[in-house]
């Protein structure tokens, strides 16, 4: 059984197709990213898995259960965690509360604040940012900032997450200790991961199989050789290069 | 319900209407522009009646003169406000959320100092004049002269507005702010200077609302509010930075009102326009004609 | 860690101190003493259970004297037929459950619009109030015959400030009242997180309009007369969000230390000049939301900051 299932997902603002028959399928432990021009409906679709809005039409399956039209809070308790494109820390809480806030909530439930503060010490400490934990979000650099989005979104103890541009604005060492992390999320804590990313090398690096959305449409599925050859992939792209 | 009760309706429903355009006017100005909603418009709408009154009974001025007197008074205070309180907040670069609910605690202090301002001054007891009390027929029906007055005067500077906002540079790039804030200011409009021009049209409307409505309605410190909550309700059915959807929406409006308290009583107009308030925000609807907010 | 630690055992200590003297002190005072102390505790247990909706969840309410004037009118209802502590309990319920009845529609309004939505609420109830009393009952207000002895109004308003404040101390400190920071902060950030911020709000308005309740119904007895025009004041509501501006709401004492300074000053002025006074709030609430967004509790942090830069400045 796929971990996730999309089936004919379709989703339409007031006669605008955002969406068009999307269906796509996700295993246990795969890293599998998401890429398409602005405005193909990544976000879109990370928003109608997420519970953020309801599909017009179509299925999504989550082990197995139907999860379109639940409210995104059921959505992560079932172990289905999204970040932001433009990343959303509480910006007035310190680090260390951040990331506790996942670990109160999401799926384990931690039921009091100590043993939150514990699970979440875990967490900053394999993120790499146990010894920031005493400073408001709000003074961290933008490369901090997405970190501690993904460490929030651990500490609620999904399995699959859903990382919307978390390497976009990043400088190129930034960027390769954040592809580390994606792979040790997938590697030491068996996650299964699905990225949308615009830094192209990134994603083809990192991913074992991409998804291209182009208008709303998946046009290609398959490893970075694939698609990249894919001559519908390629004609959607011309003009827009294809960085290799 | 004959012809003539009919009639006597309609013509309520318009005037209340094209006073509750009028009153919009200013509030859409304001927070069309900076975002930023003034609860305060009604207190200012009293202050313009509160001057108009004190110069009909003191000096004899004619409340038409005072139309210009009363908004002249308004609009010094609101180039006060905006230049001391609000233009630096806006300048300071913190984020459109916490400078929207500051603003709004801010225009709350500001309503309470003038509301109180207003007793110690005139006490808090109902004042009003006499003006204009003949009454003409209309199609059989009377007609209180100062209401045809109020009327012909709301929609003359509804329109004046309208005009202004789709015809001068000045209104067209009050307008631009309006629909695209972020594109406006790329495109090089001072929106700074605009701000500021907004800020005292809306208080100088205000304030000439006032003084007409003081030729119609008994005074109190107290009146201010409900006007805040009829105008937005106004901007909200009409749209922002649409001068003709509030004119319309006014007319709904004064009819809904109007009818409502001709088949319940009229001790129920306030909760009547306090219920219709609540059901525009909590269906929030984008605007019946044009943008919604 | 020894000396945060003493200095808990510390403000315990002088926390339970206060609490005895407050206890103690009506029984050697005159009633005139006693009836200040009551309205520094009526008004701190309105800022502390505002503090609870607005200052948690960051949905400013501008309607918390509707629930003050619920309070105040089932007192007036049911006074002398049943038990006075039972009647108070009944008024918080009621203003609780009206919370309740209004949450979920309200709360989808966000920012500004909720603000001034609540504002209109609570006028709503008032004039609702009004026609009743005129068109059902034609009366204007309510007299309230053979009630409490100052001290005995005293003491329920001692028992339920200190039962807000321990209410929002436990909130402030548990799973919920993250839930409720987390909603402050970014409501669509919270809700991916696993908070069913709806319900979290919901509850958060509820516990909220309990104290008002409770505390209006004691202020009926206080007042023994009311009508709806006094007890649905938006002028409370001010009160109450200048007092916890002014306190500053990020910590819970700041509302509390609010409370008291404010009702001080309100004891000087409102007898005599209760314009003056109110001017004098709204001037407060212009300059604290401009130049002090952390209220006069601000000032101490700027003197703590100003402090360890001295220290560090010596230390070079």
């Amino acid at each position: 059984m796929a971990l996730l299932e999309c089936q004919e997902v379709t989703k339409n603002f007031g006669g605008l197709m955002a969406v068009t028959n999307v269906s796509l399928q996700l295993e246990k432990g795969e890293i599998v990213g998401l890429i398409g021009a602005n405005g193909a409906g990544k976000t879109t679709l990370f928003n109608l898995i997420s519970g953020f809005y309801p599909p017009t039409n179509g299925s999504i399956r989550f082990e197995g259960d139907e999860i379109a039209g639940l409210k995104t809070h059921d959505i992560c308790r079932k172990g289905l965690v999204r970040t932001f494109q433009l990343v959303r820390p509480f910006h007035n809480m310190t680090v260390w509360d951040n990331v506790m806030v996942g670990a109160l909530f999401g799926v384990q439930k931690c039921k009091n604040v100590s043993r939150a503060k514990e699970e979440a010490m875990k967490v900053l400490e394999f993120t790499g940012l146990h010894e920031k934990k005493e400073i408001p979000a709000k003074e961290l650099t933008i490369a901090d900032r997405k970190r501690l989005e993904v460490a929030r979104s651990l500490a609620t103890k999904p399995k699959l997450l859903l990382l919307d541009e978390v390497l976009a604005g990043l400088t190129s060492t930034e960027t390769t200790e954040a592809m580390k992390l994606v792979r040790r999320i997938r590697d030491e804590m068996g996650l299964t991961i699905f990225m949308v990313e615009h830094v192209m090398k990134a994603v083809m690096g990192l991913s074992d199989r991409l998804i291209v959305l182009h208008n709303g449409e998946k046009i290609a599925e398959g490893n970075a050789k694939e698609v990249s050859k894919n001559p519908t992939v390629i004609e959607a792209y011309l003009g827009e290069k294809l960085h290799m | 319900m004959d012809l003539g009760s009919i009639l006597q309706i309609v013509f309520t429903g318009l005037i209340m209407g094209s006073i509750y355009a009028l009153v919009a006017v200013g509030l859409n100005l304001i927070y069309g522009t900076m975002r930023l909603l003034n609860i305060a418009h009604g207190e200012i709408i009293m202050i313009g009646a509160y001057v108009a009154y004190w110069l009909f009974t003191a000096y004899g001025v004619s409340p038409f003169f005072s139309l210009i007197l009363s908004s002249f008074v308004t609009i010094v205070i609101g180039l006060i406000i905006c230049k001391i309180i609000f233009l630096p907040m806006i300048r300071s670069g913190k984020s459109e959320e916490s400078i929207q609910s500051n603003a709004l605690l801010l225009f709350f202090a500001i309503s309470i100092i003038l509301t109180n301002v207003v007793i110690l001054i005139w006490t808090a007891d109902i004042r009003g004049y006499s003006y204009l009390t003949g009454v003409v027929q209309i199609l059989k029906v009377p007609v209180m002269l100062n209401r045809l007055n109020a009327f012909l005067v709301a929609l003359v500077i509804c329109v004046i507005a309208y005009f202004f906002l789709q015809k001068t540079m000045l209104g067209k790039a009050i307008r631009a702010l309006i629909q695209e804030r972020t594109a406006a200011k790329l495109v090089g409009i001072n929106s700074d200077r605009l701000y500021l021009v907004s800020f005292m049209m809306a208080f100088g409307i205000a304030g000439l609302t006032g003084a007409l409505l003081s030729m119609i309605y008994e005074l109190s410190p107290f009146m201010g509010f409900p006007y805040t909550i009829t105008a937005f309700v106004v901007i909200i059915l009409g749209g922002l930075g649409n001068v003709l959807g509030s004119l319309i929406a006014g007319f709904i409006f004064g009819f809904v009102e109007t009818v409502g308290i001709s088949v319940t009583s009229p001790g129920l107009q306030s909760i009547i326009s306090y219920g219709v308030f609540i059901g525009v925000i909590l269906y929030r609807p984008k605007g019946i004609f044009g943008k919604g907010l | 860690m020894t000396t945060s630690k003493l200095g808990k055992y510390l403000s315990g200590l002088g926390l339970l101190g206060l609490v005895i003297f407050l206890c103690v002190i009506p029984f050697y005072s005159t009633d005139y003493i006693v009836s200040v102390l009551l309205d520094i505790l009526t008004w701190i247990g309105l800022t502390q259970s505002w503090i609870i909706l607005s200052g948690f969840t960051g949905y400013i309410s501008l309607g918390h004297s509707a629930f003050f004037g619920i309070g105040a009118y089932v007192m007036a209802i049911l006074w002398l037929k049943l038990p006075y502590p039972l009647i108070i309990l009944i008024s918080a319920m009621s203003s609780m459950t009206l919370a309740f009845a209004i949450g979920f529609p309200v709360l989808r309004v966000r920012g500004p619009y909720f603000v001034i939505l609540t504002l209109g609420l609570s006028e709503f109830a008032k004039y609702i109030f009004i026609n009743y009393e005129v068109n059902v009952k034609g009366t204007v207000g309510r007299i309230l015959l053979g009630v409490p002895n100052i001290r005995t109004l005293y003491f329920s308003l001692l028992i339920i400030a200190i039962v807000t404040i321990l209410c929002a101390y436990l909130i402030k400190r548990s799973r919920f009242g993250y839930g409720l920071f987390s909603i402050k902060e970014d409501e669509d950030a919270a809700e991916s997180l696993g908070i069913d911020t709806s319900i979290y709000k919901w509850l958060a308005l509820g516990i909220s309009a309990f104290f008002p309740g409770a505390i209006g119904a004691t202020m009926a007895l206080r007042r023994t007369y009311i009508d709806p025009y006094s007890v649905f004041d938006p002028i409370v509501s001010f009160q109450i969000i200048v007092m916890a501006f002014f306190g500053g709401i990020g910590k819970l004492h700041g509302p509390v230390l609010g409370a008291c300074i404010l009702t001080l000053i309100s004891e000087f002025f409102w007898a005599r000049y209760p314009h003056y006074y109110l001017i004098i709030l709204g001037v407060i609430l212009v300059f604290i939301v401009k130049i002090m967004p952390s209220g006069i509790l601000g000032i101490f942090d700027l003197f703590g900051k100003a402090g360890k830069v001295v220290k560090f400045v010596r230390r070079k």
